[in-house]
């Protein structure tokens, strides 16, 4: 169990982005946009066999080709004299049927991205994911930032729409990161790194969707190129946040005539059109369940089929 | 690290070929399989993988009434040069059981090549021929196994978990092949007997282990015969069952039906045309 180097660039304090799957895939999808825009240079990888089963293979006339493992690459690049590495993990290394990383194979992978970290000379690491809100999916979604020191709190509160978990109503400052994006967190913290989550809020309603979300991805990235002061052209993302977005309108508006869910869950996702982010949230936590019961289910993924039922 | 590895006794063996089957399978395919050849070239355990760290070990599960618990074993038969594992698909990590398996086979029994057997959902009758697919690991294997009738498999996409026992066995320089013979749909749940011959008949020739079918043969005649007169008592039933002969597909409403009429009689013993209530 390892990690692989194809390079070894020679970095200067660096500053590392890592990005794994999760709830709409806010996180990802912004570190993996940012990777891309900057196309940063793969130098590296970690060995998946102990942490992830093989999501793919492939049998030409009879014979066994390959088998394909989900990467967790590492990348570098620099811009105006800041070294930057990017880790992208395609999974995380849920065990059993837990959706999110958690154990000795979390802890693990956790530490093999920080040993790469500390290889290069990087004190600073951002994570990113979701935070699960109640918004209404037309609405800009904020940025929830926690960081792992006190120190950088002073800096946080720099960034333009984020908040810091004080910030958020009837939250009291506390909270939870589920999965790698916490768990980093408090790696990074017990070696001496400073590290931040960046999480882009998503619709709670959405959570269980089977696409991404990438108002949030979005709102995500903006913080990181006014991290980095640099600016990019966002109109592709801009496309996929509308069409996203109609896709949605689209969907519930089919649950809503197919009478797939009740009427007052379309009143309940409407009231939240029209809340401001600083209100308390419009609905109860016992409509939001309510809610949730009906909209899981219509997400809830069929499972995949291997050679036995080929 | 702990050893995995628990020995009864240590057999001397002289290059042996590897059956691997799974505890579960459409249509009963290995665990039967396993079975008949114990019965028939009498097979001895001699190892078994302890589940720690493989199974979840919080309680039992309970199927048909009985408490299970996850069983690896090898067994081996000396006098026809085989090695056979049982055991059930681990729920943790895979990469490392596949690992051990291998490694017991290379290392201490010396094993020349490998083979796993599992079913595969198809849309055919029972009363078509059994084709049984492969796929090998490298090209030699492959050669050598023309002649036997065997299809070469086309497949893109989620492995299964013989695909990465093969996988693990080639990195180890290890010649395998998987079998995958066809299971009529509508008999995953039970028994497929025909599939089970047709595997148990591809191993007869391939290692003159000598089998005696008689009561294999005995087990397709019931089998046949009870769905044969399902068919002249209903004709819904006989209808589906003559579009799969004639290679023609069935909508997913007949397919229930279908699965569920020839189960009601093959497993749950209900009198045809009677209400089971």
């Amino acid at each position: 169990m390892g990690i692989i180097f194809y390079k070894e660039p020679e970095l200067k304090n660096p500053i590392m982005f890592c990005g794994w799957p999760g709830i709409g895939n806010i996180g990802i999808s912004a570190i993996e946009s940012l990777r891309g825009v900057l196309k940063a240079q793969e130098f590296g990888e970690i060995e998946p066999w102990d942490f992830f089963n093989p999501r793919k293979v492939t049998i030409e006339k009879g014979l066994l080709k390959d088998l394909e493992f989900p990467g967790s690459k590492f990348y570098y690049q620099r811009i105006r004299n800041q070294d930057l590495i990017f880790f992208i993990g395609q999974e995380q290394p849920a065990e059993g049927r837990i959706r999110y990383a958690e154990g000795k194979k979390a802890y693990k992978i956790a530490n093999l991205v920080l040993d790469v970290a500390e290889k290069f000379g990087c004190r600073r690491v951002y994570t990113s994911g979701a935070a699960v809100t109640q918004i209404h999916h037309t609405v800009k979604p904020r940025v929830w930032a926690v960081p792992n020191r006190q120190s950088l709190i002073e800096e946080i509160q720099k960034y333009e729409n984020t908040i810091l978990m004080s910030g958020i109503e009837g939250r009291s400052s506390q909270g939870t990161i589920a999965g790698l994006n916490g768990l980093l967190l408090g790696v990074a913290k017990k070696r001496g790194l400073d590290a931040i989550c960046l999480m882009g809020e998503i619709p709670y309603y959405l959570q269980g969707a089977p696409w991404p979300y990438p108002r949030g991805s979005k709102s995500v990235l903006e913080v990181l190129t006014k991290i980095l002061d640099v600016k990019f052209d966002l109109s592709q993302l801009d496309e996929l946040v509308k069409t996203v977005e109609e896709n949605i309108e689209e969907f519930l508006e089919s649950l809503y005539t197919a009478e797939a869910i009740p009427p007052q869950v379309r009143d309940e996702i409407e009231k939240l059109r029209y809340a401001r982010p600083t209100e308390p949230g419009p609905i109860t936590k016992e409509e939001q369940n309510e809610m949730m019961k009906h909209l899981d289910e219509l997400f809830r993924e069929g499972g995949r089929q291997d050679e036995k039922h080929f | 690290m702990k050893n995995i590895f628990k020995f009864s006794e240590r057999p001397k063996l002289e290059n042996p070929s590897l059956i691997v089957g799974w505890e579960e399978d459409s249509g009963k395919l290995s665990p039967k399989v396993i079975e008949y050849l114990h019965k028939k070239i009498k097979c001895k355990s001699f190892c078994e993988i302890e589940p720690e760290g493989f199974f979840s070990l919080a309680g039992v599960a309970i199927e048909n009434n009985i408490a299970q618990f996850p069983e690896s074993k090898f067994y081996y038969s000396q006098r026809n040069d085989l090695v056979i594992f049982k055991g059930s698909e681990p729920h943790f990590e895979r990469y490392k059981f596949l690992n051990a398996i291998v490694d017991l086979a290379q290392s201490y029994c010396k094993i020349k090549d490998l083979y796993t057997i599992s079913g595969t959902i198809s849309p055919i009758a029972h009363t078509n021929p059994r084709r049984i697919s492969a796929v090998f690991n490298q090209r030699q294997i492959q050669e050598k196994h023309r002649g036997y009738g065997l299809q070469d498999l086309n497949w893109e996409g989620p492995p299964a978990i013989n695909s990465y026992l093969l996988w693990v066995a080639k990195n180890k320089g290890i010649p395998g092949a998987s079998l995958w013979p066809q299971i009529p749909f509508y008999l995953v749940a039970g028994e497929d007997f025909q599939a089970i011959k047709s595997i148990l008949s591809f191993l007869d020739k391939k290692f003159n282990l000598d089998l005696d079918f008689a009561e294999l043969d005995e087990e397709i005649n019931n089998q046949n015969t009870k769905i044969e007169m399902l068919r002249e008592e209903d004709s819904e039933i006989d209808k589906y069952i003559g579009m799969l002969e004639s290679e023609l597909s069935l909508s997913e409403d007949e397919q229930v039906e279908l699965t569920m009429k020839v189960n009601e009689v093959l497993y749950l013993g209900y009198p045809r045309g009677e209400n089971k209530d």
